[in-house]
């Protein structure tokens, strides 16, 4: 944090009563500038993130009641405890999303990463040519909106239409993209093909910081270009992969525009495909909000244990080598 | 914020009379304080309604109702009908507070608006005197214990289309009955065209096949719902489908989506079970098939029966905060009786008017070309006066679409039974029901 004034540290020595007076306040100016710096953050922390979370954990725990005739009278809010929650967790549908999903991580976050980082190291070889063009056109797809990406990756996919079924079909090999046991593999597709280039970004900026005299040094004690990657360059983005399957494994739980736009095509993709597409469902086709919000609460927790698990993981294991 | 931008307006207008009026209406209110209490309008004073449709060309006779009453301007936007949206987007306005005045709603799904309070009983306001202009069934679809709850608009009787071309090359007649319509797809089969799909997300079009079977799925029995959707007329319709596909005698596909169009295009579907609104999506979508469809009525299930059913339509609704009921109302009864109003929304291809006067059958067969010139909507007409018209729906409907489209799917990925599926909604639709605290029975 914040080194006392060479000052305040000359009056240290004199002063043996407690602190001196002048290092006190300036530490309290100090205080008061990191207070002004952190407030707007925890404004907008407690906006965005806090107050949403506080309403969906409250609204998870009400119910609506309905009196009068057919239940058309009146409706009011009362309290119901963790009737939401058991809901949710007995909705077999909810927790088969949630197996897909994990699933879909397991085998896409490895994948895209393994890809994210053979791409960076490719282009920050020392031989390679056209870098920039390379770079722009591995990472055009993530400019490309996920609703719009699922579109075009619709057409790819449904019979009938698709380029790609009457190549495969020409050659008599008959597949089908949406069918139930592909279709989960055909999503994965669509978002590696979108989020591999900016993962890729990611790592090359760390790249980047690596100072020249360690590739250097490395040369010279013999090391040839696939050395320089395993034992150099891999130890030292490793805080950026870390970095990138965190953010990953986030965007899975979260998956939810390429089901949705995907969904009428294929009948494949039911209604609690993932666990956000669930939460949607109750909201805003069941109109259960309460549901809904509870099905939020525990998809947000999911998260919070996978991410800090992964770090945990990561961090442990780092340490242990270290 | 209790203060709509409109009546913000209307206090700032400052006109003596204005503010008397609201005076007036703060001493009525019933005293919940919010201000927004129904009100009437005094002469001469001009207010701005708010509807939100998405009808095609429905801009059209709102322009003429505007033109024609300039103190009762209504301003229409446009919402998307897409996957429901439009009724997530009315449900979270009620919740809201800030719905608009008037809403363009689908039969099926009316009564899961009075589940949220969000519509306004119209009885109390007279429309039972509008009662006669409307076919009667559609009236029906409105009604709840002793309230109207919306002023019908269209509805979709069913029937088959088909294409005529194929069907006369391969030598294959038009199925009356439904065990002709299974020979017919065996036939079509044979020379390797399906005769159509089994879209099994489509739950609108299953209950519509139900309905004609002699199913009742919702009723009502004092303070109590009853849910049947597991009773023996619809378990004859999942057999029945449960067997074509097994025979791999329709494909499953989704319905209404690019790979049907595009067999829809190229012939490899020559026909569809569908509703008198399926002309424009024909047209609209195999415009290279003009004059090659026909129209059917709907197969029977015992040759020479008359039995009917309907897909879709939908009412224009009064939302309970509307500040300005009877103004509301009558809009929406001219909307949809004015012949003038009714011509402009066949042109627009609303579906087939609810209202029994105003139009001729011939209006309404804008495609007739498309058609090869056959009086196509003779046959919607003849299957409108035959619906059944004790069919009602209940809470949820939307819910209970998806859960079907759900369990169907299931069903056609592991193999099991339609029936099967019909059981597993039942139950769900009861929990469902009891899950918004109503008080439901099961039937069936």
């Amino acid at each position: 944090m914040s080194r006392p004034a060479p000052a305040a540290r000359k009056r240290t020595r004199k002063d043996t009563a407690g602190r001196p007076r002048r290092a006190r306040r300036t530490e309290a100016r100090n205080a008061r500038a990191a207070a002004a710096f952190v407030l707007p953050f925890l404004a907008l922390f407690g906006l965005c993130f806090l107050a949403p979370l506080g309403y969906a954990l409250h609204q998870s725990l009400q119910k609506t009641e309905r009196t009068g005739p057919l239940g058309l009278g009146r409706e009011h809010e009362a309290f119901a405890g963790f009737a939401h929650y058991a809901q949710a967790l007995s909705d077999d549908r909810f927790l088969t999303g949630f197996g897909r999903v994990l699933l879909f991580g397991a085998v896409q976050i490895p994948l895209m990463i393994v890809l994210a980082t053979a791409l960076a190291l490719l282009l920050e070889s020392a031989s390679a040519r056209g870098i920039a063009f390379f770079r722009t056109a591995f990472f055009l797809p993530y400019g490309v909106p996920g609703v719009i990406a699922s579109i075009l990756w619709g057409f790819l996919y449904v019979p009938g239409i698709s380029p790609l079924v009457k190549i495969a079909e020409s050659v008599g090999w008959h597949v089908d993209f949406l069918s139930r046991g592909t279709v989960l593999w055909s999503l994965a597709n669509i978002v590696t093909w979108q989020f591999t280039g900016y993962n890729m970004l990611v790592l090359i900026a760390q790249l980047k910081a690596v100072p020249g005299e360690l590739y250097e040094a490395a040369r010279i004690d013999g090391a040839n270009a696939w050395q320089v990657a395993r034992h150099v360059k891999l130890p030292l983005i490793r805080p950026a992969l870390v970095l990138t399957g965190v953010f990953s494994i986030i965007g899975t739980l979260q998956l939810f525009a390429e089901p949705m736009v995907l969904r009428p095509l294929a009948s494949s993709i039911d209604s609690g495909f993932t666990p956000n597409l669930h939460a949607y469902s109750e909201a805003f086709v069941g109109n259960n909000p309460h549901v809904a919000a509870a099905e939020a609460v525990l998809l947000a927790l999911v998260a919070c244990v996978l991410s800090f698990g992964f770090l945990r993981l990561a961090g442990g294991r780092a340490e242990g080598r270290g | 914020m209790t203060n709509s931008p409109m009546h913000r307006r209307t206090v700032l207008g400052g006109a003596a009379a204005v503010a008397a009026g609201w005076a007036l209406a703060g001493c009525s209110d019933s005293g919940d304080g919010d201000g927004d209490a129904p009100r009437e309008r005094k002469k001469g004073q001009k207010i701005q309604l708010t509807f939100w449709s998405w009808v095609p060309g429905i801009d059209k006779p709102v322009d003429l109702w505007n033109r024609k009453h300039p103190d009762v301007q209504v301003k229409v936007e446009k919402v998307s009908a897409v996957n429901g949206q439009q009724y997530a987007k009315m449900h979270a306005a009620i919740k809201a507070g800030n719905p608009p005045d008037l809403g363009q709603i689908e039969f099926p799904v009316l009564p899961g608006f009075l589940l949220d309070d969000g519509l306004l009983d119209l009885a109390p306001l007279g429309v039972a005197r509008h009662k006669n202009r409307f076919f009667g069934w559609q009236w029906q679809q409105s009604v709840f214990g002793k309230g109207v709850y919306a002023v019908p608009q269209a509805s979709g009787p069913m029937g088959l289309f088909l294409r005529q071309d194929l069907f006369d090359k391969w030598e294959v007649s038009t199925p009356r009955t439904w065990d002709e319509y299974e020979t017919a797809a065996r036939a079509v089969r044979k020379k390797g065209a399906w005769i159509e799909t089994f879209a099994p997300t489509n739950g609108n079009r299953f209950a519509g096949l139900a309905w004609q079977a002699g199913a009742k799925w919702y009723g009502t029995d004092g303070d109590t719902w009853l849910v049947h959707i597991d009773d023996e007329p619809t378990r004859k319709v999942a057999d029945y489908w449960e067997s074509l596909v097994g025979q791999k005698l329709v494909k499953t596909i989704p319905d209404r989506q690019n790979a049907w169009y595009k067999d829809l295009q190229t012939g490899a579907i020559p026909a569809w079970v569908g509703a008198s609104w399926g002309d424009a999506l024909l047209v609209g979508n195999a415009p290279g098939t003009k004059g090659k469809w026909r129209a059917a009525p709907l197969p029977q299930w015992k040759a020479g029966e008359q039995a009917f059913a309907n897909w879709g339509g939908s009412t224009t609704a009064v939302f309970a905060k509307a500040r300005y009921p009877k103004d509301a109302l009558d809009f929406a009864v001219w909307l949809n009786t004015a012949p003038e109003s009714i011509g402009l929304l066949i042109d627009g291809g609303y579906g087939f008017p609810s209202a029994k006067k105003g139009y001729a059958t011939t209006d309404l067969d804008v495609d007739k070309d498309f058609f090869g010139g056959q009086a196509y909507s003779r046959v919607f007409a003849d299957a409108g006066a035959h619906v059944d018209t004790s069919w009602r729906w209940g809470p949820g409907v939307d819910t209970l679409y998806q859960r079907l489209g759900d369990a169907f799917t299931d069903a056609l990925a592991d193999g099991g039974s339609f029936r099967s599926v019909l059981t597993k909604v039942q139950a769900q639709t009861v929990a469902d029901l009891k899950g918004k605290g109503l008080k439901v029975e099961s039937g069936g």
